[in-house]
């Protein structure tokens, strides 16, 4: 019996995002590398003055860009943003540390209650924010064994942390909660998305606990998780890990692991039971942060069109079922193909709407996965996408011939309409015409239409067969049908 | 709310502040802190509920500054005035004991 | 003493009766002579420098630019908790004693942009912790004029600097009154502006919530003139009042000694039995020629008085245990030669962090256990509960008056010891001084007579609302300039 079937998993995910400013968050020190310099080119402590360093008397200064991207965060992740926020001092010595203390927010943090709607296999679900602050990053401690060298180009950088209610079930969802996370924040331009940079990274808390049992397990914290992928395999072992301590009759530790992506491991970094006494105090540098109602109208108008106010737009006014939508959603390249497509086609737009999903999550998908590029890369642009449309609505070609063009659409971008007249493979939807072949088939036929009548519903295939041959296979075949079967029942 | 600084306390907050002190340290720190904790035991009679704490001097909140980069300029000898004077550096960095 | 004034101090140089070399080299002279200890750096190279620059400017036109640089030529001294660019600051610890800061606190830049000549770096108590200079790292300092006393503290140089004639004026700084107490011991003004009124961008923290620079001269003028020149908005310094700062010295002498209709309150607790005898009865004659000078004297009360030194104890310290965390000798400041064989990092840290003095660990200590986790609500928190009550006290009664008086300490100066006091007994010195700190109150100590055979020196404390500044030293001066006519002030 498979014993992971027992335990729940419950995880919560702390993401550190880097925001996206030209400055550190208390100083004007570079936030980031100008030009095309890697954060890896810059000199040690290149970056680095008497504020960052934490020298005596220097005092912090809020960049204003690190407050208008917090309020796009939390908006983008549906949070109720907080008009008046503090500031706190967490207390703890670390080499990459200069003050001591980290400024962050603690009690009043800028941004709370919010969620992220997730898909997975097993559908969609909602996962909590529980809060969104602001907090200001550490230096880098390079290890040489008998000692360590620090360099603080990173102290100071600014970065949000957005802390989840551990309403993840899976791994998953954990990686997919990850990741809309990281579309969410890429795509309100919070932050750059460099993974490689450490911009965009998440500590994982992992426990499990009996099913139908009311008590969280004690939770160990994965830390600095940097790839999707990563989060995915880090927590499938952990919760592996934990049923195998509890089984054999041990006791999970409070603690903080790291997650080894070569050996596929989490190691123990330090017991969290030793926790540091953060002395948390309202930092007395800063005043409160005060934003206005209105403030927060103007960063909400600026935005573009959130997942989720798409979503509700495909679903209520475009009339996508809830799953079209998300498949759609999931691809970043398909929507702007989509919304590209509902823009050219202007008033019949709306009623393409279906078909141009049907299309995109169909023929797309597959002719992506069969060339092993993103339709982006082929020759299929916004305009074939509702030629098609419009020749299916017509009734010019049917489905599975516009499917039997697609890799050559894709291939030399021809029209669907070009491509369909030269192979003869437009369909005729003329009654006139189809009556003509189905005479011609009733008389071609005379033994199978006296057998059809007198009850052998088989033939009816057969005889649409013989009368699709007569009109070279271009007839519409769901109207030819119809016709035959009403002409059948008349004598 | 009584809280005397016995020695063990004392030892706990010195490696707590990263402080070193001698036995007799403790012991002289000891007794003084827990006279002047004696003394501080007086805040227990002022009626404090529904009061606000007060962390600030100033009501008003926060200013901003603009987000520009300012890069630091070396000085006439090319040294960073962040580590142009610093205890110990090696390769521009602050060396510093090894991080188990 | 040289010049009261920096008024008087340009009339020499307009009737070329001195220069700023000539000045400078003067007050030079005098502190190599003095064994006060009131310096720790004398910056002799950089002050020369300034001076030659000002004769040059000078020989211009015959004529102070005073419009331009109205604390042209103007000799002072800083306290070295105030960071000068590539000069020596040391915060009278040793944990700095090397420390070279890169760059200039913004209150020392504005003043020598508007002219003024620094003549060094004096000594304090150790981080600003303590009120009577005996914890300074580089020796206590000496009365200015009572040898064997103390000037009081933290700013002990600072005062001795100008009650000795080291230098015109001083920089001090006050987080618990340690301006207004060494004024109060050595005779000369000190004035604690308001709570954001001067940055504190280069001053190296105690308590952030609490410290203020603030000017310390021979008269009140100068003591407007330095914040008219050092206040208002700094962007590097986010806890400021907002706003164009007044120019203080504009109506300085508007209100002259005709005090009808001021309202002076009388805190009972500012007046206690405590006070040493003859110091009360000096003060309280000077209350009486200010009632007849016109003002409505209020009794009132600010019944919270006496929690200040706790609530100063918990919320300072805390403040303070975790801005001298940065002080890890690691990126400045002296790193004992025992820390590079530290057997492990925690080992580093506390070798670096065992230059500190004995009442900085103290502070450290206590700060730390207020804070830590099971302890904060009931000491921290309280505490901040308690100070909105005390600031609370202060509003209530600033209603009912304009400004109020009362003394600075229950005793002058006293003489120095040279075993280590009873911490609590020297905490308690500043009963008086600490509210006004925790409220974010301008207050300044005027001096306003002698008491003994010895002539000791005592000062009146005045108290206005908050963001007041300017009333506050229009009333001080109207004082001084009464006081002076009724009477000796036993200055030399």
């Amino acid at each position: 019996m498979d014993v992971h079937s027992d335990y729940q998993p419950v995880m919560g995910l702390e993401i550190h995002t880097q925001l996206a400013t030209n400055s550190k968050i208390f100083c004007s020190c570079p936030a980031r590398p100008s030009g095309s310099m890697t954060v890896a080119e810059v000199g040690a402590n290149e970056y680095c003055c008497e504020v960052c360093a934490g020298h005596p008397g220097t005092l912090p200064v809020l960049n204003e860009q690190v407050v208008e991207l917090a309020i796009r965060a939390g908006l983008a992740l549906n949070c109720k943003i907080n008009l008046d926020s503090v500031f706190s001092r967490k207390n703890y010595f670390y080499p990459d540390l200069p003050k001591g203390y980290q400024i962050s927010q603690f009690d009043k943090p800028i941004c709370s209650d919010g969620y992220v709607d997730i898909t997975t296999s097993t559908g969609t679900k909602r996962i909590r924010v529980e809060r969104i602050h602001v907090e200001e990053d550490a230096g880098k401690n390079l290890h040489f064994g008998e000692f360590s060298l620090v360099n603080l180009n990173r102290a100071g950088v600014p970065l949000i942390e957005i802390v989840s209610r551990p309403d993840i079930r899976s791994p998953e969802e954990a990686s997919a909660y990850m990741k809309a996370v990281y579309d969410l924040v890429t795509a309100v331009k919070v932050c750059d998305g460099n993974l490689q940079e450490g911009n965009f990274r998440c500590d994982a808390n992992v426990s499990v606990m009996k099913k139908g049992s009311d008590t969280y397990g004690t939770r160990a914290e994965i830390k600095n998780v940097n790839s999707f992928r990563f989060v995915e395999q880090a927590v499938t072992y952990e919760i592996e890990r934990q049923i195998g301590v509890i089984e054999s009759g041990g006791k999970v530790v409070l603690e903080t692991r790291q997650y080894d992506s070569a050996k596929g491991v989490t190691v123990s970094l330090r017991s969290k039971e030793e926790a540091h006494d953060y002395r948390f105090f309202p930092e007395p540098d800063l005043l409160p942060l005060h934003l206005t109602e209105a403030q927060i109208e103007r960063i909400k108008a600026s935005l573009p069109e959130l997942p989720h106010a798409r979503k509700i737009r495909y679903e209520s006014e475009l009339g996508l079922s809830s799953y079209d939508a998300s498949v759609l959603m999931e691809n970043a390249q398909w929507v702007e193909l989509f919304e590209g497509a509902l823009k050219l086609a202007g008033q019949n737009g709306k009623s393409y709407a279906k078909t141009f999903t049907n299309f995109i999550t169909g023929e797309i998908s597959r002719i992506e996965k069969e060339l092993g590029v993103s339709i982006a890369a082929t020759a299929l642009k916004t305009h074939h996408l509702v030629e098609v449309a419009e020749m299916l609505d017509q009734k010019l070609i049917s489905a599975s011939v516009a499917k039997q063009l697609v890799p050559e659409v894709c291939a030399s971008g021809s029209s669907f309409k070009a491509l369909a007249e030269s192979k003869g493979l437009i369909q005729v939807n003329d009654q006139a015409a189809l009556d003509k072949a189905i005479e011609q088939v009733l008389k071609q036929c005379p033994e199978q239409v006296l057998e059809f009548r007198a009850g052998k519903e088989k033939l009816l295939g057969f005889l649409v067969g013989q009368a699709m041959k007569a009109m070279q296979g271009k007839a519409n075949p769901a109207m030819l049908q119809e016709l035959l079967k009403s002409r059948l029942k008349q004598q | 709310m009584s809280a005397t600084l016995n020695s063990d306390v004392t030892r706990k907050i010195a490696t707590l502040a990263r402080l070193k002190l001698t036995d007799e340290e403790v012991v002289r720190y000891s007794s003084q802190m827990s006279q002047v904790l004696g003394y501080i035991e007086q805040l227990k009679e002022v009626q404090v509920t529904g009061v606000e704490p007060m962390v600030q001097a100033l009501p008003g909140c926060t200013h901003t500054r603009p987000d520009e980069a300012h890069p630091v300029e070396r000085d006439a000898e090319g040294h960073l005035p962040t580590t142009k004077h610093a205890p110990s550096v090696l390769h521009d960095s602050f060396k510093v004991h090894g991080i188990l | 003493m040289r010049h009261l004034s920096i008024q008087e101090l340009h009339q020499d140089y307009n009737n070329g009766v001195t220069t700023p070399s000539q000045v400078v080299e003067g007050y030079l002279g005098s502190i190599r002579k003095s064994h006060h200890n009131a310096y720790i750096s004398v910056l002799e190279k950089r002050v020369r420098e300034q001076a030659i620059r000002a004769d040059l400017e000078l020989k211009k036109t015959g004529k102070v630019p005073s419009d331009r640089l109205p604390l042209f030529g103007v000799p002072m001294a800083y306290k070295d908790l105030l960071t000068v660019k590539g000069e020596r600051t040391t915060a009278a610890s040793k944990m700095l004693e090397n420390y070279i800061p890169p760059y200039t606190a913004t209150c020392i830049a504005r003043l020598e942009e508007a002219g003024a000549l620094g003549l060094g770096k004096v000594n304090l108590d150790e981080f600003a912790m303590g009120g009577s200079n005996e914890n300074s790292a580089f020796g206590p300092v000496d009365h200015p004029t009572h040898a064997g006393f103390t000037p009081g503290g933290s700013s002990g140089g600072s005062a001795t600097a100008v009650g000795a004639d080291l230098c015109h004026a001083s920089l001090g700084s006050d987080t618990g009154g340690s301006i207004r107490l060494p004024a109060h011991f050595c005779g000369i003004v000190g004035f604690k502006p308001s709570y954001g009124r001067i940055s504190r961008h280069g001053v190296i923290a105690f308590a952030s919530s609490l410290d203020q620079v603030g000017p310390m001269t021979k008269s009140v003028y100068d003591a407007a003139l330095l914040t008219e020149v050092m206040a208002g908005e700094d962007i590097k310094d986010s806890a400021m009042i907002a706003g164009q700062s007044p120019k203080f010295t504009q109506d300085l002498f508007k209100q002259g000694i005709d005090l009808r209709g001021v309202r002076v309150g009388v805190p009972k607790e500012y007046w206690g039995d405590g006070l040493d005898p003859d110091m009360s009865r000096v003060l309280r004659e000077r209350l009486k020629q200010i009632k007849e000078a016109g003002a409505t004297l209020v009794e009132v009360s600010l019944p919270h008085t006496k929690y200040s030194v706790s609530v100063y104890y918990l919320v300072a310290v805390s403040e303070a245990s975790s801005n001298l965390s940065r002080m890890d000798g690691m990126r400045f400041g002296v790193r004992p030669a025992q820390a590079d064989m530290a057997s492990s990092l925690e080992e580093q840290y506390q070798i670096s962090r065992s230059l500190f003095g004995s009442e900085v660990k103290r502070r450290i200590l206590l700060g730390t256990f207020a804070l830590s986790s099971g302890y904060y609500d009931a000491y921290y928190k309280r505490a901040c509960q308690v100070r909105r009550l005390i600031a609370q006290d202060f509003d209530s009664v600033f209603t009912k008056c304009d400004v109020l008086v009362g003394a600075i300490s229950a005793t002058p100066a006293f003489k120095r010891t040279e075993k280590e006091q009873d911490p609590l007994k020297l905490y308690l010195n500043d009963i008086l001084t600490i509210p006004a700190n925790l409220a974010g109150l301008p207050a300044l100590s005027l001096p306003v007579g002698t008491i003994r055979s010895e002539k000791l020196p005592i000062g009146l404390h005045v108290i206005a609302p908050r963001e007041r500044d300017e009333s506050l030293l229009q009333f001080a001066q109207s004082l001084e300039t009464l006081f002076q006519n009724a009477s000796q002030l036993g200055r030399k």
